[in-house]
């Protein structure tokens, strides 16, 4: 079952000069798809094309041509949003408030009935390992401390499908062991996770299928098995087709 | 309705932790405190003056604190791009609109509550009586006024891409909304059409914040405190904000992030 499906997906942007008139194509005729259960890894150069594909999909942008599907449905549908987690790059949440406040905000909005809702926060803190940390205000947290925060977040409804935008930016070698094995875990937990990032060494830890996606256009899709076998590692064919193009 | 609960309660405890607003709070209730000060120089109308004073600073400080409620909010908005986490979740964009707007009336109306408190702690030291009615309506007045602001500058927040570009129209919106019957008498004056159309507009589209503004008649007897006049004011506002929120989920509907 496919629970990401992207036809034909182009994006066109009004550029910001005053009177609107250039066009910047940020995505060009994009297709691919996800199957429930992949891990599925966005690459690209700066400027490539991610973080808008990344906004179609959760429905931030509005697509100039082409079709989305997630979960089977519009993600306009309010029974679709509350079927899938994101994630942001550098989450930032207001410093006077804590964990667990944040957490009860976001599970209102989720509509998480307030018998579970207790439950369900302490469960995403103790994956997320911010349950010794819950009740301190998120001011004296670290970076990687509000990524666990925003990777929390998005597991409070128990999605079935993950979207992380950079998960591992800003963080140090510990950081980036700790959302690794949190994002295994959801893995083996049966979760769909499509994420963009520069990591590659960690990308090719974690993804199944990776897509590379370059000046708007996706240029290719390969398991990672395939590519180790072809190239050696997701470092030297990401620099090969990046080279090429 | 569960939704729009969940986002004003975390504006209002967000607004009330945040350390600016709590440092305005406190310049808010020393600068009706220092309205004392002020009535020593007015010898026989010392209360007239405490009250002028307090009701001035309530208006002053009260759309302050909306301007800084704003301001937090975009920042945090747009500038560290907390909407696209909420956006993306099951909350309708009008919904995050409703509570954002119950949200920073809240917060205005503790602040403005706490100064009409302080307010009249004073008014009772200098002798008055500070439970009058027409003290309370004028208060009250604030408040709304500063709603149909509140309405007005989500409406900002939305069209504008830039905070520094909504605060400056919104203190634009302050200062001419309480020049509209003057702008009316400039059209009257002006013996030009398409300057009379353009001031008429600006006349008809910005809020008559005048339309709030009791406290100069507290002390005279005039009919502006009839239930009559406080029922047109209340309907004016309320149509306002409804128009006013209603533009804004349109165009918030429409934005992309």
């Amino acid at each position: 079952m496919n629970v990401i499906e992207v036809k034909g997906l182009t994006k066109i942007y009004k550029a910001q000069d005053f009177w609107k008139n250039d066009r910047v194509t940020a995505v060009r005729d994009v297709t691919f798809s996800v199957q429930k259960g992949e891990v599925f890894g966005l690459l690209g150069l700066n400027g490539a094309g991610k973080t808008t594909l990344m906004k179609v999909l959760l429905g931030l942008l509005k697509p100039t041509n082409g079709s989305v599907l997630i979960l089977g449905g519009d993600i306009e549908d309010r029974a679709v949003r509350g079927r899938i987690g994101y994630l942001s790059e550098l989450p930032y949440f207001p410093k006077y408030l804590k964990a667990r406040e944040v957490l009860s905000y976001f599970a209102d909005i989720f509509g998480i009935d307030e018998k579970i809702k207790k439950h369900k926060i302490e469960e995403v803190l103790k994956i997320t390992g911010l349950d010794v940390r819950s009740d301190v205000r998120i001011k004296g947290f670290s970076k990687g401390m509000q990524g666990r925060l925003g990777l929390a977040q998005a597991l409070l409804n128990d999605p079935e499908l993950l979207l992380l935008d950079e998960p591992m930016s800003g963080l140090d070698p510990l950081g980036y062991k700790e959302t690794r094995e949190i994002i295994l875990g959801l893995k083996k937990a049966g979760k769909t996770i499509f994420f963009n990032s520069h990591i590659l060494s960690e990308v090719e830890k974690i993804c199944d299928k990776v897509g590379v996606l370059h000046k708007g256009t996706m240029s290719e899709i390969k398991t990672v098995a395939d590519i180790v076998k072809e190239h050696g590692d997701v470092e030297k064919y990401f620099v090969k087709i990046a080279g090429e193009n | 309705m569960r939704r729009v609960a969940a986002v004003a309660e975390y504006i209002f405890k967000q607004s009330f932790r945040n350390k600016i607003l709590n440092v305005l709070i406190m310049f808010a209730v020393f600068g009706i405190g220092f309205a004392l000060v002020i009535s020593e120089l007015a010898q026989e109308v010392e209360v007239k003056m405490v009250t002028d004073f307090g009701l001035f600073a309530i208006g002053l400080f009260g759309f302050l604190t909306l301007a800084l409620s704003i301001t937090v909010q975009m920042f945090e908005e747009t500038e560290l791009k907390t909407i696209s986490m909420i956006l993306v979740k099951p909350v309708t964009r009008l919904e995050y609109l409703i509570g954002k707007y119950i949200g920073i009336t809240l917060t205005i109306l503790m602040n403005v509550l706490l100064m009409l408190i302080t307010l009249m702690v004073i008014i009772q030291i200098r002798g008055g009586d500070p439970w009058s009615l027409k003290l309370i309506t004028a208060a009250g007045l604030i408040f709304i006024s500063l709603g149909v602001l509140t309405s007005t500058a989500l409406l900002l927040s939305v069209i504008s891409t830039s905070v520094p570009g909504a605060l400056i129209f919104l203190f634009f919106i302050y200062i001419l909304g309480h020049l509209t019957m003057h702008l009316k008498h400039l059209a009257e004056a002006i013996n030009n059409t398409a300057a009379n159309i353009v001031i008429n507009i600006f006349y008809y589209v910005l809020p008559n914040l005048e339309l709030f503004n009791l406290k100069d008649k507290i002390f005279s007897p005039s009919g502006l405190f009839s239930p009559r006049y406080l029922g047109f004011v209340i309907l004016y506002a309320s149509l306002y904000s409804f128009a006013t929120l209603l533009a804004a989920a349109y165009v918030f509907e429409k934005k992309e992030y």
